[in-house]
């Protein structure tokens, strides 16, 4: 005979698994476990604060004493940077100055034998307008302002006398052998007994060449020249470099000669 | 309502217990720990550059001897004040090492302009700017003495390619200097702006003239340090202004106590 459950399905209990409280156990184990777990993390967070607020407060402490430290071996460092700060305008100021030196021995090279040289005039062009100018803003631009500022033009103008016009021409060549030249522009170059251009520019200048004409002879041509250089550079080491190179080889042949007519006024044929 | 609605109820009750648990609880404080991270890394990125500028401070310390010799001799070189006799006296020395007569020496004007950097430091801020003292000289003598009279006064003050050169002339650099460069300081430094060279007594009589000279005028510009500030800015070779060390050592200068021998060199 087979066995037959009466009950209604719905109010059978007592084989399911949550036995006779539905269910409820497994809910009030959870909730259980689950405040557990919470209790755990609010613990340990709370702890995680306490320990890392008082490790906070340690650096802080830590940190203000050596700040205090460094406040007091701060007048050092200030004066660490006078010094730097004042290395570094002095160095700025000589690696700015232009070589005369070098251009003048450069030039006692290249010069031609029968070239004599009755003055030479040596200038930077914009120095004096650039360094003032320089002078009113060095305060907040950060560079240096010096007497010969960069970007101003040396310039150089030579006047004397050569026996022929084709030793100037040769003069004019070798000029640009110079380093660091930029361009030569001759200015006149006349007989004193020749007539001249024609031009009053001309006669006016003869004229004047005459009467300084120095070592030369009356009618030897008379010259002025005008031997533009690079401008002046911003870096201190290359204006060193470039004016302390050593000019070519085959400029250098009688050019002792010609310097030493300079010297003595007289000339070296 | 069946047993199963009373089961998803209780568990969406106890889901809400734990949610408002967490909420009310643990994540304020989670948030708070946070925050004491963020207080750590502070604090420490605090005491790191505490530590770097104290440890910067303390090198300084240590260099501040040879630092201050540097200033002392940079000070050769563009002095506190106009020191005209000095660069006489160097001009002279000079012109006569070449057989070169020195002739004459006038001020172009009044020291004026400046010629200096800004620096970072605040406290060096205003101590950069370099009066220019304009002057005009004249020598005479042969082309070649002209020539190398020029560059020696150029080699007052020149840059050198490496630091600690030793010899007779002074570097004003040290092997900690972070640039390659030094300052080798002989003297004043003189910026020349232009050079001129005529002959002497030019004219009709001195043609060919044996032994006749040059006559060179040139225009040059000396440096002088602003007058707010002085050779070393108040420093005393025991310390710079401002630490114990160099308030002692003014005081004991100015009860007159030889405590602190003076360190200028004082090579012409």
């Amino acid at each position: 005979m087979r066995a037959v459950n009466l009950i209604p399905s719905e109010q059978r209990s007592g084989g399911t698994v949550g036995g006779r409280s539905g269910g409820a156990v497994f809910l009030v184990l959870g909730l259980l476990g689950g405040l557990i777990v919470l209790a755990f993390l609010y613990g340990s967070s709370h702890h995680e604060v306490k320990s890392r607020r008082a490790e906070a407060a340690t650096l802080s402490a830590r940190a203000a004493q050596v700040q205090a430290q460094a406040a007091q071996l701060a007048p050092y460092a200030s004066f660490m940077a006078l010094r730097e700060q004042r290395l570094h305008s002095i160095t700025q100021l000589i690696g700015g100055r232009f070589d005369w030196s070098n251009v003048m021995g450069e030039l006692s090279r290249v010069l031609p034998h029968d070239v004599s040289l009755s003055t030479m005039v040596g200038t930077i062009a914009g120095a004096s307008e650039a360094s003032s100018a320089k002078a009113a803003t060095a305060a907040g631009s950060g560079t240096v302002s010096s007497a010969t500022p960069p970007g101003a033009i040396p310039t150089v103008t030579l006047a004397g006398c050569a026996s022929s016009q084709s030793v100037v021409a040769q003069m004019l060549v070798r000029l640009r052998l110079i380093s660091g030249v930029s361009s030569v522009a001759l200015q006149n170059s006349t007989k004193p007994g020749g007539g001249g251009g024609g031009s009053a520019a001309g006669s006016a200048s003869s004229a004047a060449s005459s009467a300084s004409l120095g070592p030369c002879a009356t009618d030897d041509p008379v010259f002025s020249v005008a031997v533009s250089f690079e401008p002046l550079p911003t870096a201190a080491t290359p204006s060193i470099q470039a004016l302390t190179s050593s000019s070519s080889p085959n400029a250098t042949k009688g050019g002792k000669h010609t310097a030493a007519a300079v010297s003595t006024g007289g000339r070296v044929r | 309502m069946t047993g199963r609605d009373r089961i998803v109820i209780m568990a969406i009750a106890v889901l809400a217990v734990l949610a408002g648990g967490w909420m009310l609880l643990v994540s304020p404080e989670r948030k708070q720990a946070a925050q004491a991270q963020t207080q750590i890394e502070t604090a420490r990125e605090q005491l790191d550059t505490a530590q770097a500028q104290a440890a910067s401070e303390r090198s300084a310390e240590t260099r501040y001897a040879s630092a201050y010799v540097s200033v002392v001799k940079l000070g050769k070189a563009v002095p506190p004040e106009e020191e005209v006799p000095s660069l006489v006296y160097e001009l002279e020395q000079a012109s006569n090492q070449r057989s070169i007569d020195f002739n004459s020496i006038s001020s172009s004007g009044a020291p004026s302009g400046s010629a200096g950097a800004t620096s970072a430091s605040a406290s060096a801020a205003s101590a950069s700017a370099f009066t220019q003292m304009p002057f005009t000289f004249v020598f005479k003598g042969s082309f070649f003495g002209l020539a190398h009279l020029l560059g020696q006064i150029n080699g007052f003050a020149r840059i050198t390619s490496t630091s600690g050169t030793g010899g007779q002339a002074s570097t004003a650099s040290d092997a900690s200097t972070s640039t390659p460069t030094g300052v080798n300081v002989n003297g004043r430094l003189l910026t020349i702006q232009g050079v001129s060279l005529a002959i002497e007594g030019q004219g009709s009589n001195s043609k060919r003239q044996s032994g006749s000279e040059l006559t060179a005028t040139i225009t040059a510009s000396a440096y002088v340090l602003p007058a707010s500030q002085g050779l070393t800015g108040g420093a005393t070779p025991s310390g710079p202004a401002g630490t114990p060390s160099a308030a002692s050592a003014a005081s004991a200068a100015a009860s007159g106590s030889p405590a602190n021998p003076a360190v200028v060199e004082a090579k012409p």
